[in-house]
Order: structure tokens, then C-alpha cells, then sequence
């Protein structure tokens, strides 16, 4: 046991104080911040460059309206008279003189469509603002004309779907939704979080047998490890490393959750809405139930990965023995996807019960409550078993596998290992 | 330290890699406190021989016993074994390894890091210990790795070529350690194809060709059975016509000396009163002992290098 615990610490420590680990582990999160914090500046700063803007007014009756929308809007606006020379105007563009001018005519009081003249198409800001600007106050024109301009409004604004619950007061309703918001942002999380967690963590244990396998340096521990000991530590190692990855991501949700957004609500009120998102924060029994399906999940697929690695003499080897037990994460996920998307299909749900599908679509169904709880319980069993039956084949391919430098064995090879080891 | 009794016996081992025989009907015995050779060219089972001893490989016949029981994980822990293969932790730092070897071995981990401070000390590896190991020499990380073959202090020594790839100062420092350990009461077993080697070290040798032993003898004795008859004269002034000696059946000239080949029966005293009969002084006389080169190839032939490919692994 107290052997296990070296291996476990090895495996751990190595990996955790590689390059690679620190910089995915931070990286990501960062990396992600950093792209929207730099496509919104990149945007913001180059709407603030030219705020100047010519408007012309070929309608009559828009031109002061508009004016003082757009200037509300944060743009210096010169009115120009209805009768200005237009060709003008365009040498002035040409000439960059002036960047770009806004005709209104008498389609825009009709339809709402303006033109923008310029040399370059406007930025996706500008057109947002702009068009917000302009046509609001022409719908607002409009509608003040008609006699049931109000009613209108309101069909404009898209109506509404009103849930009135059959047998729940108002409030259990609202809780109701939010659990099932939760549920599907917890869903799609754990998910992924599996989906990644399998597929990248179970490739590094391949990674690690083979490494030792290739380097002979196996043959000194398993002198002093039984097989098994050394598989499991180095599962269990492996294993460490992906959780410390995921519980830091976490970590850095909780925290903008718990810290930065309320103070990011106290400076802008703009942000009030993004205060919602607390509230969709899993509990913890989908905390615990994802733990659960990660360990099982985890476990299946890295000691089947362990088993391929002690299989093959190379990277490029264990590439191609490798593809069956990607394809087995894969078609889940993509199965997944489906669902997400709002294909519900009532059979998808006994395809979650196939053990190595289970982690990716099982998940998610609980958490949603898209599965009663037998299935669930059902699931985890199967599973379990799974695991159990993986692990035996598993250990004993690996037992032989990594003192054996001979080809990659043949399918009938294969059993002969597993039967004889 | 308690060692009774046989600390490695094979009886009748033969294992095979599909068509390949790599050991035959081999039998081996190693008593406590000796230091053993298991001598070979390369290719001749000696690696296949250890590897069973260390339940890497499974015979395909005969009995391999260790500490008087089978290899199993109790008693392979009592063994320091180095294997050939020169297999390491590449990213890992040099002393961080050495205390990882000696955690699986058993050693707690402050023990094992002062014990490892000890050796790198003494291999002279101190201020590469934390390096990581691959920034180290070939010769620099097996000697690292012969530190962790002996960190957790074990009784019998298994070691697969341990000089190959070393200078020959280190050979030297290594020579040392072996003799060293073997005063210390430890039984050591190692394997080479360097004769030189096994004659300065070993009080047991056990020759192998071609999968099969040839030879298993205390090395003395075998000297003395073996000894080839051959008498090496050398006189002060002028030579004597020793061809003309009785009982000489051969002469061949060394530089100033004459080795003289006897014939059957013919005792080198014999030679003694024929020098004093001539009357010329006598610089060196000398019954010259075969080396051990000479024996194996007298029994084997040729102790060619790569004779044949050495197999490694296989399904145990």
C-alpha cells in the first residue's frame, strides 16, 4: 500500500510541476478571458477613433429626430441641408476628409432603411448602435401615427409565452425553472468536463505506461511493484492531476461568481442581469453525482488506455490501438450534443445505460431530471461492473505487455495474455 | 544478517522464444557470501538467465528458486537487481528518483534521501543531484542506477553487465563498491562478457555458450584443474638450449622468456633440476596459470561478441 502511495506521489508530482500542466491549467481560463476582454477592446477602441458623422436628410421630417438619437448615442452629428450636393460629400469620403455619411430618405421613413456612405463597411459596433439609433425612432414615428400604436408595440416586442403552473404557486414555479436552468448548464458542464477529462487524462496515462515501457525503466520497478500496484498508482496519479486541473477551473467560477461579479454589479448596473447566473449554480449533490460518474468514468477508460500503452512499442503504435477506445468517447458526446440541442429522443435514454457511454449522456440526463432515479442507480451498477471486468482484462494485458518488446500482439495473442497471465 | 542455506538455486531451467533456445537444462547454485560470475558472449542466455531469477520471465521448464522459495514478490524484494537495460526517469531530478526507488523497496523516505546523499557522494555525483537525469552521461546515470539497486540494502546482489558503458576509473570505483558489499556479507551475482573482470572479482564462475552451461567451478580450483603445463623460464646472460631439455615437448619465446610446454606426467620440478644442472642463473620461474579467456575458449570456443541477437522479453 505504502508503495502505491509512492507511485501515486511520482506520478503526481511530475506531471503537476511540468510546463504543460501549469500553463493549461491556467492558460485556459486566462486564454478565454483574454479573448473577450481583447475582441471587446479591440472593438469599443476603434468606434471611439471616429465618432464624427455627416447626416443628410432627404425625408424632411427624420432629420432632427435622428440627429438627436445618434448624438444620445455618442456620436457628433452634423445636420446637413436637404438640398447639400451629394457628390460632394463623396469626393469629401474619397478624399478622407470625412469617413463616412448617413442619408436618410423618404424608403427610411417608410421602411426604415438608411444608407451608410463610406469607404469601408461599418464596424459590427457602429452598424449596432446606428441601427438601434435610427430605426427606433422611426418605429417610434410610426407608431405615434397609428391609432393602436400601443398594441402594435407590443406585438413588435415579440409577445410572450406565459407559463401559468397547473397545481404550483408562483414561487415553487420559479423554483422550478431555475432548477431546471441548473440542471442544464450542469448538464452541459459535467459533461464536458468528463468528455475532456477521459479523453485528454486517459491519453496521458497511455502516455506514462509507454514511457516506462520504452525506456526499460519498468523493468526495475516491477522488481519491486507487483504489476497491478504500479498500474493502479499510476491510474490513481494520473487521475490526481486531472482533478486538481478541474477543482482550479472551478475554483476560478466560484470565485468570479462569489467575488468579482458583485463587485463588477456594484461599479456597473449595466451588469445587474449577470447576477442571475449565481443562482444557476449547482448544488451539491449534482457536485457529488459527477464525482461519482468521473471516477467511474475515469477509471474505465484510463486502464483500458494503460492497457494499450503496455500493449504497443511506440507512440505511433499506440495511435492506431488507441482509435477504438476514442471512438467509445466520441460517439457519445456527439450523441450528446444532439440532445443538447433539443432532440430529445426517449431511446437516447437507454443508449446512456451502455457503460461506456454512461459518463457523457447519464450525467447530464440526472441532472436535468430527464431519467428517473433507477436508471441513474442502474447505470452506476453497470458501470461498476464495467470497471471491474476492465480492470481484470486490463491488468493482465499490462502485466505482460510492458516486459514484452515484441510486436504488438494479434487479437488471438491478446487472449492467450489475458487467459495465461 | 541471516543467510542460510542456497540464495539462488535453478534446476534443469530451460526457456525458449518461439524457435530460439535461449537457455537450456541449466542448473545453478549460488551460496551465501560468494561473489559469482555468470560469464558468456552475448547472446548466451545470461540476461534470459537473470530475468528469470527475477520472475521477469517464466521457465518453460525446470525450478527457479530464490532464498530457498519461488521468485515471488517477498523475496525478489530481498534483491538488489540492475538490470541491462539502462532504464530511467528521464525528467526526473536525479536524487527525487533515487528516493522514489527507495520507497517502492521499502525504505522510508527520509532514510532513503540520506542513504541516496551517501552514494552520490560517494560516485562523486553530489552536485548532479538536482539535475534532472537526463541532462546526465550515459556512465552517470548507470551509476545512478547501481545506487538504486543497493539503496535499500538488500542481501543479494543481481547485477546485468554493470561495467559495460563505464570508464574504466568508474569500473574501478565500482569494483571497489562490489568487494566492498560482498565484505559487508552480501552474496553478489553478476554477469559479463568481459573475462578480465570476472577474474579479478569472482570466487565462483559459471561459463555459458549457446543457452547451455559449459562451466561451473570455483574459480582457484578451476585454475589449478586447468592448468595448462605450460612452465615460463628466464635467465640472467646467455640462454641455456632448453629445447633440448627432457620432458620439453615445446618451446615458444615471450621476449626474454621461454614458455616451456610439458609433456604428460612431466612435473616442473623436473625443469627446476635441469636449470640447476646447466648452471645459469635464473631470473623467473613461473607455472603459468591459464586465464580464464584461455579455459573458456578451450570449452566453448571462440567467446565471439554477437554471436547471435539477444532476445529480449516475450510473454512471462
Amino acid at each position: 500500500m505504502k508503495q502505491i502511495w509512492s507511485v501515486i506521489r511520482r506520478e503526481y508530482v511530475e506531471r503537476v510541476k511540468t510546463r504543460a500542466f501549469i500553463l493549461s491549467t491556467l492558460g485556459m481560463p486566462l486564454l478565454m478571458i483574454g479573448i473577450m476582454a481583447i475582441v471587446g477592446f479591440v472593438a469599443v477602441l476603434s468606434e471611439q477613433s471616429e465618432r464624427q458623422i455627416v447626416l443628410v436628410d432627404q425625408s424632411g421630417q427624420l432629420g432632427e429626430r435622428v440627429r438627436q438619437a445618434l448624438e444620445q448615442a455618442g456620436y457628433e452629428v452634423e445636420l446637413a441641408a436637404a438640398g447639400v450636393d451629394l457628390e460632394n460629400l463623396d469626393q469629401q469620403v474619397l478624399d478622407e476628409e470625412l469617413e463616412a455619411y448617413i442619408v436618410l430618405d423618404d424608403t427610411t421613413a417608410s421602411e426604415a432603411v438608411f444608407a451608410y456612405r463610406g469607404k469601408e463597411p461599418p464596424g459590427s459596433v457602429r452598424s449596432q448602435l446606428m441601427r438601434a439609433a435610427v430605426v427606433e425612432e422611426i418605429v417610434d414615428l410610426r407608431l405615434g401615427e397609428m391609432e393602436d400604436g400601443d398594441s402594435v408595440r407590443r406585438l413588435l416586442d415579440g409577445g410572450a409565452l406565459e407559463y401559468e403552473p397547473v397545481g404550483l404557486d408562483e414561487e415553487e414555479a420559479e423554483e422550478a425553472e431555475a432548477e431546471r436552468i441548473t440542471g442544464m448548464i450542469t448538464g452541459i458542464a459535467g459533461g464536458l468536463i468528463l468528455y475532456i477529462m477521459m479523453l485528454a487524462y486517459g491519453a496521458q496515462t497511455l502516455q506514462s505506461v509507454l514511457e516506462e515501457k520504452q525506456s526499460r525503466v519498468v523493468e526495475l520497478v516491477i522488481s519491486s511493484l507487483r504489476p497491478w500496484q504500479l498500474m493502479l498508482g499510476k491510474i490513481v496519479g494520473v487521475g490526481a492531476v486531472g482533478l486538481t486541473q478541474v477543482a482550479i477551473w472551478i475554483a476560478c467560477v466560484a470565485l468570479l461568481a462569489g467575488l468579482a461579479l458583485p463587485s463588477l454589479i456594484a461599479a456597473a448596473s449595466d451588469f445587474e442581469e449577470l447576477a442571475q447566473f449565481r443562482q444557476y449554480l449547482p448544488g451539491p449533490g449534482a457536485v457529488l453525482l459527477l464525482v461519482v460518474f468521473f471516477l467511474l468514468g475515469y477509471f474505465l477508460y484510463s486502464s483500458l488506455f494503460a492497457a494499450v500503452g503496455a500493449m504497443c512499442r511506440n507512440l505511433q503504435e499506440a495511435g492506431q490501438t488507441q482509435a477504438p477506445l476514442i471512438i467509445l468517447i466520441i460517439v457519445p458526446f456527439m450523441l450528446q450534443m444532439m440532445t443538447f440541442q433539443g432532440n430529445t429522443m426517449p431511446w437516447m435514454n437507454w443508449v446512456a445505460l451502455f457503460p461506456f457511454f454512461s459518463p457523457i449522456m447519464m450525467y447530464p440526463r440526472a441532472v436535468m431530471g430527464d431519467v428517473p432515479a433507477w436508471m441513474v442507480a442502474a447505470s452506476i451498477v453497470l458501470m461498476a461492473l464495467t470497471v471491474w471486468g476492465a480492470a481484470w482484462v486490463a491488468g493482465r494485458i499490462y502485466k505482460v505487455g510492458i516486459l514484452s518488446q515484441g510486436n504488438r500482439p494479434s487479437p488471438r495473442e491478446l487472449l492467450r495474455w489475458i487467459r495465461e497471465a | 544478517m541471516t543467510q542460510n542455506g542456497t540464495v539462488v538455486r535453478l534446476s534443469g531451467v530451460r526457456k525458449t522464444f518461439g524457435t530460439h533456445t535461449a537457455v537450456d537444462d541449466f542448473d545453478l547454485a549460488i551460496e551465501p557470501g560468494t561473489i559469482y560470475g555468470l560469464l558468456g558472449p552475448n547472446g548466451s542466455g545470461k540476461t534470459t538467465t537473470i530475468r528469470m531469477m527475477m520472475g521477469i520471465l517464466l521457465p518453460d521448464g525446470g525450478a527457479v528458486e530464490l532464498f530457498g522459495g519461488p521468485p515471488d514478490f517477498d523475496r525478489r524484494s530481498r534483491v538488489g537487481y540492475l538490470p541491462e537495460e539502462r532504464g530511467v526517469y528521464e525528467k526526473m531530478k536525479v536524487l527525487d528518483q533515487l528516493v522514489f526507488f527507495g520507497e517502492i523497496r521499502g525504505v522510508a523516505r527520509s532514510l532513503a534521501r540520506s542513504r541516496a546523499e551517501k552514494w552520490l557522494e560517494r560516485l562523486g555525483l553530489s552536485e548532479w543531484s538536482s539535475k534532472k537525469v537526463q541532462a546526465l552521461s550515459k556512465g552517470m546515470q548507470q551509476k545512478v542506477q547501481f545506487i538504486s539497486t543497493v539503496l535499500h540494502d538488500p542481501e543479494l546482489l543481481i547485477l546485468d553487465e554493470p561495467f559495460s558503458g563505464l570508464d574504466p576509473i568508474n569500473q574501478d570505483v565500482l569494483e571497489e563498491i562490489v568487494l566492498e558489499e560482498s565484505a559487508r556479507g552480501k552474496t553478489i551475482l553478476f554477469s559479463t562478457h568481459l573475462m578480465e573482470q570476472a577474474e579479478r572479482l569472482c570466487e565462483r564462475v559459471c561459463l555459458i555458450s549457446r543457452a547451455r552451461k559449459v562451466l561451473d567451478d570455483d574459480l582457484k580450483e578451476l585454475k589449478r584443474r586447468e592448468r595448462s603445463g605450460v612452465v615460463a623460464v628466464e635467465f640472467d646472460g646467455e640462454a641455456p638450449a632448453v629445447a633440448t631439455w627432457p620432458g620439453v615437448s615445446e618451446v615458444e619465446e615471450a621476449g626474454d622468456a621461454f614458455h616451456l610446454s610439458l609433456h604428460d606426467g612431466v612435473r616442473p620440478e623436473k625443469i627446476l633440476a635441469e636449470v640447476v644442472a646447466a648452471g645459469v642463473s635464473l631470473r623467473r620461474f613461473e607455472l603459468l596459470e591459464p586465464r580464464l579467456h584461455e579455459i573458456f575458449v578451450r570449452h566453448a570456443g571462440e567467446p565471439a561478441e554477437d554471436d547471435a541477437p539477444l532476445r529480449t522479453g516475450g510473454a512471462s
